[in-house]
């Protein structure tokens, strides 16, 4: 059964490996096929792993399989391993799935791209990478595919290298990331130091309060770079320069939930450090409310959606930092369905607009491309958590394990629900924008319909997949009365609040109304246009500017970096390396010349010079003596 | 100890060394040198020697063999220098041999 961990973990690479290797002998469409293939072998790999951990009693679903001792030091040692439990074969299953469906759209949306070969050795690299994040079997491992998901969505932002503001954004992606990177490292340092261990199961020992707190800390740094939260969310919304397909993959379906997947894996030392997992809970709550107001003013169809995926991450964060880790992780598996359909779903739009994005363009698209319409339709419902689609069975219980957390927790409700409101409202003005109304002029130009090709069919079957699992794929859970989902995830997390029914009902019936009227109002606005889209220069021009946090940060990090550089530059490199670099080089060349004089070419000299210079030292040596 | 004292036998490894040093100080043609400089080799030798059958340590005699041996892959090189330059029709003058001036 572990077989099926390792062929999930290693066909991803031996397809990046081959496309890379293969070069110019691989046809482009011939790297798409490839790749893709690979990503379903993994699928399969991962499928029959969940199939036999499914035969298995609840209590011996953990097996770790080591290939070799890859660290050793002192008492430390690390394997190669990769571990095979619930939660790991649950990630394995949407990162695989997900990820081979959004790869089989790819060879229609790359399609005629000149390094598609690049595309898909990245796309396979990620997705290995990914594997490698969920399937590791130690902290270092884990740290490892961290840090290599990092890489491939920097090098997949900036795919079109050729455009600077792509080349800028994935630069900031990486910065950000890296920042989370460090304190997750300076975490590890200290389990070392205190537990000679990175283990997962030595989150469960005996810390002092101070090492729970620092070390969970340093996790959670990790986990709000990587999960574009507060206050390291910045990057986010940039990454949209990336292919369409590579937002839908990395920067919403998977690896953006990688800080959930870390919390709820390491879920111990933040039950260790109930003060830390507040403070994700409300880092959680703060995102999802901040990114849901700055998504009602964005005009870019990507940048939307990047918004709403910070804010349904901020949910799932809200979920797992309360010790709801089973919904925080349903919530992960049914957004990496919605979100993926809704990116590519606008990435049809896009691809039928001639790389348009900027909704005030659009318009009218509901009759030009019904089928698109319906996808996103489909993709919002879920989305906003409208019964029956997937969101409405995810996000509710969550909003309901709030309430079992005191004074605080009702809080985070409250904020979790204007939340939904503003998830209805950004999300259908995003709808009415695109595809109601008239046709636009600009749509009137430039729309073209998808072909019957394999571009057009690998595009649209992939949607159509993805808009089935939007639709149905919430069912599998419904937390007043069946939850399969929480009893996989048992054995790995158990949740630490369990919500009693009517607080469950509540937040159903709550949530429910609050996206419905959020969609009313949408409809209003943005439908019918019967409401006047109120106008608040202020507000407005603050959501703009995306709360000023780039503008913060530059004044706080930037400005004063550069600051330092040019006075360092002024007062100490120019006056004292750069002149003295010069003068020394000067002074070097005289005396060489000064030396070369002594250099006659006459061998009598020479041998006189040494001659008088042992007569020299043998008088020193028989006075001295 | 029967014969002279070591003193003379320094005595005469200094006339030996002192009139090879002049030798190659003052003579221009290096085959002159080449020979001054083996007469300087031998007076250290015979310093080296001398020494060791006072001392009655045999290393100084060891050295003087390996001095030998030195000395006589050096003339070995030297010599193939000259002959060398002699086919080339260079002058044999050392004074004249300067294309090494810096």
């Amino acid at each position: 059964m572990v077989w099926g961990a390792w062929i999930c973990l290693l066909s991803p690479l031996a397809a990046a490996g081959l496309i890379t290797l293969g070069g110019e002998r691989l046809s482009r469409r011939g790297a798409g096929y490839l790749s893709t293939l690979s990503c379903f072998v993994a699928f399969g790999g991962a499928l029959a792993t969940f199939i036999g951990l499914l035969s298995r009693d609840g209590g011996d679903r953990r097996e770790v399989s080591t290939a070799w001792t890859w660290v050793s030091g002192g008492s430390y040692r690390s394997g190669l391993e990769v571990m095979i439990d619930p939660l790991s074969v649950f990630m394995m299953l949407v990162v695989a799935g997900v990820g081979a469906l959004i790869v089989a759209y790819s060879i229609g949306y790359m399609d005629g791209d000149v390094e598609e070969r690049r595309y898909f050795a990245y796309m396979s690299l990620f997705v290995f990478s990914m594997l490698l994040l969920v399937q590791g079997g130690n902290l270092l491992l884990l740290l490892a595919g961290w840090g290599m998901v990092g890489l491939s969505s920097y090098l997949l932002i900036g795919f079109w290298h050729d455009r600077p503001s792509a080349i800028a954004a994935a630069k900031k992606a990486f910065v950000m990331n890296a920042i989370g990177d460090a304190t997750m490292a300076l975490a590890f340092f200290i389990l070392i130091k205190q537990g000679h261990s990175l283990e997962f199961g030595i989150l469960g020992g005996e810390f002092s309060s101070t090492t729970a707190n620092l070390v969970a800390l340093g996790l959670l740094g990790g986990a709000v770079a990587k999960s574009a939260q507060l206050p390291l969310q910045t990057w986010l919304p940039d990454a949209m320069e990336g292919p369409t397909p590579v937002s839908a993959l990395i920067h919403a379906a998977t690896m953006v939930t990688a800080g959930v997947y870390l919390i709820v894996r390491t879920h111990a030392i933040f039950e260790s450090a109930p003060k830390v997992a507040d403070l994700a809970a409300g880092l959680g709550a703060g995102t999802l409310l901040l990114a849901g107001l700055i998504a009602l003013v964005q005009v870019d169809i990507k940048r939307v959606i990047a918004y709403s995926t910070m804010s349904q991450i901020g949910y799932m964060f809200l979920g797992a930092g309360l010790g709801s880790y089973a919904n925080g992780m349903f919530h992960l598996m049914t957004h990496a369905f919605f979100k993926a359909l809704l990116f590519m779903a606008a990435g049809i739009v896009i691809h039928a607009l001639a790389a348009e994005q900027d909704i005030r363009k659009m318009g009218g698209l509901r009759t030009l491309m019904p089928r698109t319409y319906q996808a996103f339709l489909i993709g919002s419902l879920a989305l906003v958590g409208i019964f029956p689609f997937a969101g409405f069975f995810s996000k509710d219980s969550i909003l309901a394990a709030a309430m079992d957390h005191g004074t605080y927790g009702y809080i985070l409700w409250v904020a979790g629900l204007a939340g939904t409101f503003l998830t209805g409202l950004y999300t259908f003005r995003l709808l009415f924008l695109v595809f109601w109304g008239e046709p636009s002029a600009f749509v009137r130009e430039h729309f073209h319909a998808l072909r019957r090709d394999v571009v057009g069919v690998s595009m649209a079957s992939t949607v159509g997949v993805l808009a089935v699992l939007s639709a149905v794929g919430g069912w599998i859970q419904f937390s007043p009365w069946w939850h399969p989902v929480e009893t996989w995830l048992q054995t790995v997390a158990e949740p630490i609040v369990s919500p009693k029914s009517w607080q469950e009902w509540l937040s159903i019936v709550l949530s429910l109304l609050l996206g419905l009227s959020g969609v009313a109002v949408a409809y209003l606005m943005y439908g019918v246009r019967t409401l006047a889209v109120p106008r608040f220069a202020f507000a407005q021009r603050t959501l703009e500017h995306k709360f000023y946090f780039d503008e913060l940060y530059d004044a706080l990090f930037y400005a004063p970096a550069v600051f330092l550089a040019r006075l360092l530059r002024r007062g100490i490199e120019e006056p004292l390396i750069a002149d003295s670099g010069r003068d020394l080089g000067d002074d070097t060349r005289d005396l060489g010349g000064l030396v070369a004089r002594a250099q006659t070419g006459l061998l009598r000299t020479y041998a006189l010079a040494i001659a008088s210079s042992v007569a020299v030292l043998a008088i020193i040596f028989v006075a001295v003596k | 100890m029967n014969g002279p004292g070591v003193a003379w036998y320094l005595a005469v490894a200094g006339f030996l060394f002192g009139t090879g040093s002049l030798g190659v100080l003052l003579r221009r043609n290096p085959l002159i040198v080449l020979l001054s400089l083996e007469i300087m080799l031998n007076g250290a030798n015979l310093a080296l020697i001398g020494f060791s059958r006072n001392l009655g340590d045999g290393g100084g005699q060891i050295f003087a063999l390996a001095v030998m041996a030195v000395a006589a892959s050096e003339v070995v090189v030297g010599l193939g220098l000259i002959v060398a330059l002699n086919r080339k029709r260079v002058t044999l003058d050392v004074d004249r041999l300067n294309t090494l001036r810096g």
